[in-house]
């Protein structure tokens, strides 16, 4: 019985229940028989299951590297049989091909793989046959060789507990994963675009394994920090992860949703001291996106964006996340973080303190900052929205469906409040229900300023300056040497 | 190091702004021999104590912050006595983390919120609204902080 026929058989049974009259009897799958039989109502049925959405699948899974198998056909065929080995999962109820895995289960199982009919293998408890078949070749049970000939593959267990039926499905992941996106994305411009993200905490992370869902091909990680405990409760990464490098971290999360994707790690502080380093990461990118708290980094990012002429995109939470800001920067076509800074000093201070490093950075050791961090369902959405902003970038002028959104994302900078902050100017916001225009919780703002034509940053300072003291920028003295 | 032609116009444009707006005790000089840059002079308070500042200018200036400190008197000394240098990073004193030499660093800008549109003359006021403070600090006992705001970011 195939995959849909169980599927279609037990959908029927389901709508059977649903419009059965109450009492009397209860329909159920009976896995021994695979068949689905009517039980009385109160009699104990021990070879029955009640059946769920879940039973849909309810047979293990064997999952295989198509790519994997394309790459070995040659040797497959020729040699007859090559050993595989997976990561079990769920006391063997799924076996996926480690080929596949960027963080297996912890438990391996190995098998033998065999072009045509299974023949006896001795030492492999499981066999699995790779045998021609007449079915269609856009299903998932079906492999389509390099010579384009159709095979389902088959499993026999040779030795050990009978573990039940098992299935065997091919991923063959690049076509599957693109089909999700066709339609939506450009997939073929974002496989080659690279995206440099600059802090990989909560917000930066999510940012990162967004666009590698949406099928970002190359991403650069730039991020000093490891996962701590406290951080679980927020990043993406698990408790599992803690201690490791957050760019590493995030690097494998970026290979579960995309494993096509390259990715290279810096596991190093964005400063003035490296400088060089971070300007050779910019000039490689296509986009930038930077996710620290720190104004520094933040100025320094900014500064080497302008110069390169690559687009930034730079989000953050307010204190306590009880809000965030993003603001979007096309060198010399809107303000720059310069520009925002000078312009609105009070709302580029306004950040997160989510870590004792943050809290250092702004603290007198005689006056300690509180760490003070918000709450991941409050960080989210800002980094959701920046993911979205950053896919436009990315999309540029080819076709998209996400086109019509760039005359809605068309402001420098984006504002979202999660909550009407005590102390703060929105703290006597309106009730969501009862606003029309005003200022509420959970929208985006789409905010318009000026870039500051005498930006020292994107615009003429020299000139700006010189004609606010009155001083000829042509004709400025050389400065006085010392030995 | 490697300065940009912004850097130098810059630096040559504060040396300037320095002068035009009557700072003239204070200059940016260039070192020849390393091609580094820093700006000094005297500042000489209400009371008519000088004292030596010096700014150092980074490399990644005017995106990085300057330090300033007071090379002379040193020890600069507090109303008890003791060594401010040895207060380290005082929000009571308004200082940062002193210079290895023992030169006391004034908190002009703090570097989350020092940006490239601050100039020097502005650092330098800073640091002679500090002067005029420590001085009331020594006259009082009170904190330095009581007699400064603090570091506002308008540049």
């Amino acid at each position: 019985m195939s995959n849909g026929d169980q599927r279609s058989m037990i959908r029927d049974a389901m709508q059977a229940i649903a419009q059965r009259k109450p009492g009397k009897s209860k329909l159920v799958y009976d896995k021994t028989k695979r068949t689905i039989v009517a039980v009385s109502e109160g009699v104990s049925a021990p070879q029955a299951l009640n059946i769920t959405a879940d039973d849909a699948d309810m047979f293990g899974v064997v999952t295989l590297s198509s790519a994997w198998l394309r790459d070995k056909w040659p040797n497959l065929t020729t040699l007859g049989s090559l050993p595989v080995d997976f990561s079990s999962w769920d006391d063997g109820d799924a076996l996926t091909q480690l080929a596949l895995c960027v963080q297996g289960s912890g438990t391996r199982a190995s098998a033998m793989l065999v072009f045509g009919e299974q023949q006896a293998q001795p030492g492999y408890g499981l066999v699995i046959s790779i045998v021609p078949t007449d079915k269609p070749t856009h299903r998932p049970d079906v492999f389509v060789s390099p010579d384009n000939i159709a095979y389902r593959a088959q499993v026999t267990e040779v030795v050990g507990p009978a573990t039940g039926r098992r299935e065997v499905v091919f991923a063959d992941i690049e076509p599957q994963l693109d089909l999700r996106r066709a339609g939506i994305l450009e997939t073929t411009v974002l496989k080659d675009r690279t995206v440099l993200c600059v802090g990989l905490g909560t917000g930066g992370a999510h940012v990162a394994v967004e666009l590698a869902k949406s099928g970002v091909g190359h991403f650069l990680l730039v991020d000093r920090d490891r996962l701590s405990v406290g951080n679980v409760v927020r990043h993406p990464g698990g408790i599992s992860q803690v201690g490791r490098a957050k760019v590493n971290v995030t690097r494998d999360l970026i290979l579960e949703k995309n494993p096509n994707a390259l990715v290279d790690v810096h596991a190093t502080d964005v400063s003035f001291d490296n400088r060089d380093m971070i300007a050779g990461l910019v000039q490689a990118a296509d986009l930038v996106i930077c996710g620290t708290d720190n104004r520094q980094s933040k100025l320094l990012i900014n500064e080497l964006c302008v110069s390169a002429n690559k687009t930034a995109v730079y989000g953050g939470a307010f204190r306590r996340a009880y809000g965030g800001q993003i603001l979007r920067v096309r060198p010399k076509h809107s303000p720059c973080q310069q520009c925002f800074v000078s312009a609105l000093p009070e709302e580029a201070s306004d950040v997160e303190v989510s870590s004792q490093s943050d809290a250092d950075a702004i603290a007198y050791s005689d006056r300690p900052v509180a760490v003070e961090p918000g709450l991941s369902l409050d960080v989210l959405p800002i980094a959701t929205q920046l993911a979205k902003l950053a896919l436009l970038e990315l999309l540029a002028d080819k076709s998209s469906t996400l086109n019509v959104l760039k005359q809605d994302f068309d402001a420098p900078w984006y504002l979202w409040l999660n909550r009407p902050e005590r102390g703060t100017q929105y703290a006597d916001m309106p009730p969501l229900s009862s606003s029309r225009d005003e200022m509420t919780i959970n929208r985006w703002y789409g905010i318009y300023f000026e870039r500051d034509e005498q930006c020292p940053v994107c615009g003429d300072f020299l000139a700006g300056f010189a004609a606010a003291y009155g001083i000829d920028p042509s004709k400025l003295p050389a400065l006085p040497e010392k030995e | 190091m490697t300065w940009t032609m912004a850097q130098r116009e810059r630096l040559a444009l504060e040396h300037q702004i320095l002068h035009n707006q009557g700072f003239t005790q204070f200059s940016v000089y260039h070192y020849a021999a390393d091609d580094t840059y820093n700006a000094y002079g005297t500042a000489t308070t209400s009371s008519g104590r000088r004292y030596q500042l010096f700014c150092m200018i980074p490399s990644g200036y005017p995106t990085q912050r300057p330090s300033l400190y007071i090379t002379d008197p040193k020890p600069l000394l507090n109303y008890q006595g003791a060594a401010i240098s040895s207060l380290g990073v005082s929000h009571a004193m308004h200082t940062l983390e002193p210079h290895a030499a023992g030169w006391v660093q004034i908190c002009h800008w703090r570097a989350d919120r020092w940006h490239a549109g601050i100039v020097l003359q502005k650092v330098f006021l800073k640091a002679m609204l500090w002067l005029e403070a420590y001085e009331q600090h020594l006259a009082t006992g009170r904190d330095l902080a009581e007699f400064v705001r603090t570091m506002q970011e308008a540049a």
